[in-house]
């Protein structure tokens, strides 16, 4: 990558008004963004009741989750926060192969905490939100800031093992955030019936996109099996996911699952769904990997066999390696588009995010209020699927290996 | 037809009897090959392109599969036992012209991975080996780097030196130099030329007629999936008994 050029009137001119056609475009757009963009901002700021949100706005958060046992959600948050934050801090405080660390707060980061500050001071009070659960969101952005300043000091000194185990954090994360969440080990159950808003949202796409994962290099895998038992299993089950819409398997989940598994087997509904979205995530992501593969030169698993390593440890240790990297931003744009796809669960008449929203319009008080809330949910789910994009290109960076040409 | 071996001691370390090979789509790749490669031995295989020569030396360590005849190595046959494979695999190093390094792992864990996975050996005792091999070929002062840092000379050589860390008893090399700018191609000959000062057995495809002529013990001539003749390098260079083979010469020399 070579310096970015900068921005200063002289290149802006040259830029935007090389000729006369150049220019004309250049004040069209500019003139129409800006006509746009004011529009929206009066609406925004002056016609827009934005009650409905602030009515609503717990039940936007986690749908009818028993007050008393909300403290668990805090807590998860919280402990999200400092994971957050730890992962931040002990990444910048690695060097990237190939350039040395510049700062313990680069110009990105501060943005990035300048943005999260101005973001916490602002939206629960924007919300209406009461002091008390106001001062909340303040310290957990504060602990978030936190665990990212101390990582990043005394990151470097983490050892080689632990830095390896610190992608961990995430998985166990997930799983006490399922007890958490779900009860059990001595914490009142809370029945997935219960969970709602943006809680149940991100919980099937996080439980998807957690199993689809595996699932989807298995598959890649066995599409590109020697054995042809197991290459066609793989492609009878990619092209009929992928030939299928989604809705159509949710409903078929909902429906058919019941019947095919014995009184009580069949896992509850809201499970059910997270399963098939799963399995239909699994199908795009094996074909997502399976690129990957592919791009991946033969010689790398003949010099890897060569040296007497079993296809599985070639597989583990050279191919795989190689190809998820090379996979990774399909991969994640899989993962965003399943993080959409999760509003579809709303038609089978789950309570996730756009659920919520659909129920909350249908109450006689907020009639005529969809626009606010339709923008509201857009907001909520490009944060969500920007800090997915985001994240990825901060990996793909990091494993990128150095090369002559950078 | 065949040359003195150097060593003479049974058994040889490849002998391959009659090999054949058809691709899927009919081609017959190999049309009855027969080697012997004794211990100690370098062996120059020559010939034009699409005579053979690389697949036939990937049947040694079963990067190729063959549907006649027989290969020995080191005493084991070649069969389609799975655990033979992997034990013949472990004593054949292999140099390819595209180098295949591995780009996402550093240079000495490009050395390291195999000695540790396949040999169980313990990581530190490699890595002081692995330390002494690029000390050898010349680029101790890279190890840290990735591969794609290493112009191609220096990647031809770390692999070679990822091939020693093995230990291998014989070391195939296919085409090692066809794929280096002219002025790379030195540095990675010296190298195998000192491999083959220090007693190594080495079956070359290659181009290089000074390399033949110089470290060669036998040269060996495919063309059309057999071998066309078999000799000294002075008999093959200066003498050879076949039209084919002075067809060919004319063309590189």
């Amino acid at each position: 990558m070579g310096p970015k050029p900068r921005l200063t009137p002289a290149s802006l001119r040259k830029e935007l008004f090389a000729t006369p056609l150049d220019g004309l475009v250049t004040v069209l757009l500019v003139t129409g963004l800006a006509a746009a963009g004011s529009r929206l901002l009066h609406w925004a700021l002056a016609q827009a009741d934005w009650a409905v949100i602030q009515a609503n706005s717990t039940l936007f958060a986690v749908g009818r989750y028993p007050i008393e046992q909300q403290w668990r959600l805090w807590l998860l948050v919280a402990l999200l926060a400092a994971a957050a934050g730890l992962s931040w801090g002990v990444l910048r405080s690695r060097p990237l192969p190939d350039r040395p660390i510049t700062a313990l707060w680069p110009g990105n980061d501060r943005l990035a905490t300048g943005i999260l500050v101005l973001l916490a001071s602002w939206a629960p009070a924007a919300l209406g939100l009461t002091l008390s659960i106001q001062s909340r969101w303040w310290a957990l952005t504060g602990l978030l800031v936190l665990v990212r300043w101390l990582a990043g000091r005394y990151g470097s000194r983490l050892g080689k093992t632990a830095t390896l185990a610190l992608p961990l954090v995430w998985p166990l994360l997930y799983l006490v955030g399922m007890v958490l969440i779900g009860g059990g080990l001595g914490l009142v159950t809370v029945g997935a019936n219960e969970w709602g808003g943006l809680l149940l949202t991100l919980v099937e796409a996080s439980f998807a996109i957690l199993l689809s994962a595996p699932l989807g290099v298995l598959l890649a895998l066995g599409r590109r099996s020697s054995l042809p038992l197991l290459r066609w299993g793989s492609i009878v089950y990619i092209e009929f996911i992928r030939g299928a819409p989604l809705i159509t398997l949710l409903f078929l989940g909902q429906n058919i699952l019941g019947f095919l598994l014995p009184g009580g087997m069949a896992p509850d509904r809201i499970w059910r769904a997270a399963w098939i979205l799963t399995f239909f995530s699994a199908a795009y992501l094996a074909e997502a990997v399976r690129s990957g593969l592919a791009a991946v030169p033969r010689g790398q698993l003949e010099a890897a066999r060569s040296l007497g390593l079993s296809l599985p440890q070639a597989l583990a240790q050279v191919v795989l390696p190689q190809a998820l990297r090379i996979a990774l931003p399909a991969t994640v744009g899989q993962f965003i588009s399943l993080l959409q796809d999760t509003t579809l669960l709303s038609l089978i008449g789950l309570l996730d995010l756009l659920g919520t929203a659909r129920s909350v319009m249908a109450n006689p008080l907020f009639l005529g209020k969809s626009s606010e809330v339709y923008l509201t949910l857009a907001v909520l789910f490009w944060c969500c699927c920007a800090a997915l994009g985001l994240g990825s290109r901060a990996l793909e960076r990091r494993l990128n290996p150095p090369s002559l040409g950078r | 037809m065949t040359a003195e071996p150097k060593v003479a001691k049974s058994p040889a370390m490849i002998e391959a009897r009659g090999v054949e090979k058809w691709y899927p789509n009919g081609f017959h790749a190999l049309r009855g090959v027969d080697l012997t490669v004794q211990r100690g031995e370098v062996v120059v295989i020559m010939g034009p392109s699409g005579s053979g020569k690389s697949t036939f030396i990937r049947t040694f360590n079963a990067l190729e599969e063959f549907q006649k005849g027989s290969i020995t190595v080191d005493g084991i046959a070649l069969n389609d036992d799975l655990r033979k494979i992997d034990a013949i695999r472990r004593e054949v190093g292999m140099v390819f012209q595209q180098f295949n390094l591995f780009p996402h792992l550093s240079v000495l864990d490009n050395l390291t991975l195999a000695p540790v996975l396949v040999r169980k050996r313990s990581k530190g005792e490699v890595l002081n080996q692995a330390m002494a091999l690029l000390e050898r070929v010349g680029i101790a002062e890279q190890a840290h780097k990735f591969p794609g840092q290493l112009s191609g000379g220096q990647q031809q050589r770390v692999a070679i030196a990822r091939s020693l860390c093995m230990e291998p008893r014989i070391l195939l090399f296919d085409e090692p130099t066809s794929s280096l700018d002219p002025e790379m191609v030195r540095e990675v000959l010296e190298v195998m030329q000192g491999l083959a000062a220090d007693g190594m057995t080495m079956v070359v495809v290659t181009h290089e007629v000074g390399f033949a002529r110089q470290v060669a013990d036998r040269v060996v001539l495919m063309a059309d999936g057999q071998v066309v003749e078999e000799a000294t390098p002075e008999r093959f260079f200066d003498h050879p008994q076949h039209e084919r083979s002075r067809q060919f010469l004319s063309q590189i020399l």
